[in-house]
């Protein structure tokens, strides 16, 4: 059965428990979602556990966890619902003959066309309604986590379809009438940030920006996912993809590749991070050849220092 | 409290952020929700109700402890002569005989280690002129002139020597270091809590000040004579104006079909003749428009650049495929810093990058960049838009290439921030009118969203 967070501790050891390590402001904003029902827009750069933190939730309250990866192009029904029409194609087919023993028995046309026209919610039921995420969650028996994944790659059309499922958690099919939701889903969008968003989509949502965690923050996921990790090599590695993300690169390392960096040490049996190490592991983290370039000149290779001034007037360069 | 909210509401609307009404409620709730006792949370709960842009976090952050305190009073060191010994105390006083009336008062009330009072800051205030400000770029300097009035330069000066003083009197070293820490730490406090006093007073004035003028107006005001603050408001409608552009080109494409068979719609459509198949579907083929747009960002243009840039980085979120292209002397791609979802920093980089010289507008030499990189960008869906003033500085502009380039594109359109009579001079825009499917006089908003209107209803 559902648990529901009833504070906002129980919402970080909760998601402790889930292997998702949430900061105050994390766990603060997802308990008032919960509260207050509304959706939860999540925004951030890539790799720093959007995704994760819906899969956490719904893993926490032991919801399913229903998933609509939004693209270019994703319309109604890919996202909503679609009539099977090859079913129904083939229903009536087969049906013919029931259809027959009904309608032969009509004395009249009209008598036929009436009773004919009682058969017709057959064929426009939830029998043949192919569901598709959002139907999904609205009408699943169990109340459940909605994912709406990078909301931001999908047309700004589709957008203003949501707005209906965001704000009353309904939608209207024509032939079936509006559809309510049994159960409020929990909904978790999330935004990579590479186009602004509706307002009146995000007039609907909490807004949290979660950005590239602390070192200390950081360090802990790691202890947490890759616990092989000897904790000195942890600590500098981490260390080094923090100032990795200070300089200025194409892609900065996310956590996500923190991780696999982590892993691939472990997989290395690296005892620590020495040169070679260095520059074996590295497309690890990066991923573009001149991010690779820079950090092999700025940290695996640095040019020697520049010879300290000792003349009179280095003295007043600070100011 | 609730009146503390509301005002902090209505000063991160002045300051240029977006709260709806159903917002604004919806943080009340979240405040019933979370309780105020845990300031953290109640931060939190304020913020995820209320701000809904990266941009605007700052915005928060900078307004919230101005309205709902710091946490934490700023530190006072303590009077220093408490625990002074009595000779001790004697020599302070005879030391601080010797300085002004006026300025002894202010060290004494400085040494006393009170925080300001409500009613001496509101003094102070006034005496500024605190009340007529509204903008928080005001805090520090109005923080620094109600220093000032409290003759916070002087009275430093004037401890310095009566520490002195105190020092040749024969004080300990000790005690004299004691005080100055004291002294130092007291200065620090009022520092903090004047600065806060300002922010504060500045963040009511912003949340009473009557709002903007209405969009309308703006609109009809020309590019050059607007402010910043007016620009934030007008880019929001320039936005509407790019998805406005963008529906009408798709409803001009969608009509158009395709001849692929669309079977699912074809078997339906055809049961009502039992399966025959009578009347074909076609797949709608959705041709997603195409918009090649070449903008000129030098010195006779920079007045309103920055408000064509942002109506095509608008344009640029809203239609995927759009080609955005900068010239001044060549012609650079500008799609790559518009992939971002910041249109100030997208604009600030192209301007930055592109800094304009003078006299060096040259688009006939942008033309040949084009031609020579970025012609397949154009074909029979594209539709061209140029956005100049067509002055050349007498160099040659290339109407073969724009000829091409015109025979290529579906539409080419032409928005000039000059009306037709001032086209002479350098102005080549009588050679290249012709060859436009249409040029619009574009120079302030309304003529851009009658030029989308126009463009878009043929």
């Amino acid at each position: 059965m559902t648990t529901l967070f009833d504070s906002t501790k129980t919402v970080k050891s909760e998601l402790n428990k889930q292997r998702y390590i949430a900061s105050d402001e994390i766990a603060t904003i997802a308990y008032l979602a919960q509260k207050l029902g509304k959706p939860l827009l999540t925004e951030g750069p890539a790799g720093v556990g959007k995704t994760e933190l819906a899969k956490a939730i719904a893993g926490a309250t032991g919801r399913e966890l229903i998933r609509l990866q939004c693209y270019e192009g994703l319309d109604e029904s890919k996202a909503l619902y679609e009539w099977e029409y090859s079913k129904q194609l083939l229903y009536t087919q087969l049906l013919r003959d029931k259809l027959n023993d009904t309608l032969g028995k009509a004395d009249s046309l009209s008598e036929a066309a009436d009773k004919l026209a009682k058969e017709e919610d057959v064929f426009f039921s939830n029998r043949f309604l192919l569901q598709r995420p959002l139907l999904k969650a609205i009408l699943s028996e169990q109340p459940s986590v909605l994912l709406i994944d990078e909301i931001d790659r999908a047309d700004a059309e589709f957008e203003a379809f949501l707005l209906e499922i965001l704000s009353d958690f309904q939608v209207s099919v024509p032939e079936l009438g509006t559809l309510v939701a049994k159960h409020k889903p929990f909904v978790v969008l999330t935004s990579n940030n590479t186009r602004e968003l509706s307002e009146a989509l995000k007039r609907r949502c909490l807004y949290l920006f979660i950005d590239y965690p602390t070192l200390q923050e950081e360090l802990a996921v790691v202890r947490l996912k890759v616990p092989d990790l000897n904790p000195k090599l942890a600590q500098q590695a981490v260390e080094f993809v923090q100032r990795l993300r200070k300089g200025d690169m194409r892609k900065s390392p996310s956590i996500s590749e923190t991780l696999d960096w982590a892993n691939a040490l472990v997989a290395l049996n690296a005892s620590n991070l020495d040169k070679n190490t260095l520059e074996d592991t590295i497309s690890v983290l990066l991923k573009h050849e001149a991010d690779l370039q820079k950090a092999k000149r700025q940290y695996i290779n640095p040019p020697p220092p520049p010879k300290p001034r000792t003349d009179e007037f280095g003295k007043f360069s600070g100011n | 409290m609730e009146s503390r909210i509301l005002q902090l509401i209505s000063a991160l609307r002045a300051s240029g952020v977006r709260v709806s009404l159903a917002e604004s409620a919806e943080a009340f709730s979240a405040v019933d929700i979370m309780g105020i006792q845990d300031r953290e949370e109640f931060r939190l709960s304020l913020r995820a109700t209320l701000i809904k842009d990266l941009k605007d976090i700052p915005i928060f952050n900078k307004l919230f402890p101005l309205f709902f305190g710091t946490g934490t009073p700023p530190m006072m060191g303590g009077n220093p002569s408490d625990d002074m010994m009595p000779e001790e105390a004697q020599q302070l006083a005879d030391a601080l005989r010797q300085f002004a009336e006026s300025l002894r008062q202010r060290m004494e009330r400085l040494m006393s280690g009170d925080q300001l009072s409500r009613s001496e800051l509101e003094a102070l205030g006034q005496m500024v002129g605190l009340n007529q400000m509204d903008d928080l770029r005001y805090q520090n300097w109005m923080a620094q002139r109600m220093m000032r009035a409290l003759a916070f330069p002087e009275v430093r000066e004037a401890l310095k020597e009566l520490m002195e003083q105190l020092q040749q009197m024969g004080m300990s070293r000790d005690r004299i270091e004691q005080m100055r820490n004291m002294i130092q730490q007291n200065l620090q406090g009022m520092r903090e809590q004047i600065e806060q006093f300002a922010g504060e007073r500045i963040a009511e004035n912003m949340s009473e000040k009557p709002r903007g003028e209405g969009v309308d107006n703006l609109m009809n005001r020309p590019f050059h004579t607007l402010s910043d603050a007016d620009k934030k408001v007008l880019q929001h409608e320039v936005t509407k104006l790019a998805a406005m552009l963008r529906t009408r080109i798709a409803l001009r494409q969608k009509r158009m079909k395709s001849g692929q068979l669309d079977p699912k719609a074809t078997i339906r459509a055809n049961l009502k003749y039992h399966g025959v198949p009578m009347e074909i579907k076609h797949k709608d083929r959705v041709r997603k428009p195409k918009i090649v747009v070449i903008c000129d960002i030098s010195t006779s243009m920079r007045f309103c650049s920055e408000l064509m840039l942002s109506f095509l980085f608008a344009l640029q979120g809203q239609v995927r495929k759009t080609h955005a292209f900068a010239f001044i002397d060549h012609l650079e791609s500008i799609s790559e810093d518009f992939s971002g979802s910041n249109a100030d920093e997208a604009i600030q980089s192209v301007l930055w990058r592109m800094p304009s010289g003078s006299y060096n507008t040259d688009l006939g030499w942008s033309l040949n960049d084009f031609q020579s990189e970025y012609m397949d960008t154009l074909n029979g869906q594209t539709t061209l838009i140029v956005v100049g003033d067509g002055r050349n500085n007498y160099y040659d502009p290339r109407l073969d290439i724009f000829s091409t380039m015109s025979r290529r594109a579906s539409r080419t359109i032409w928005l000039n921030p000059e009306p037709p009579y001032l086209w002479h001079g350098d102005s080549d825009m009588p050679k290249y009118a012709p060859l436009c499917n249409n040029v619009l006089k574009v120079s302030n908003l309304r003529e851009l969203a009658e030029a989308v209107d126009s463009l878009l209803a043929g």
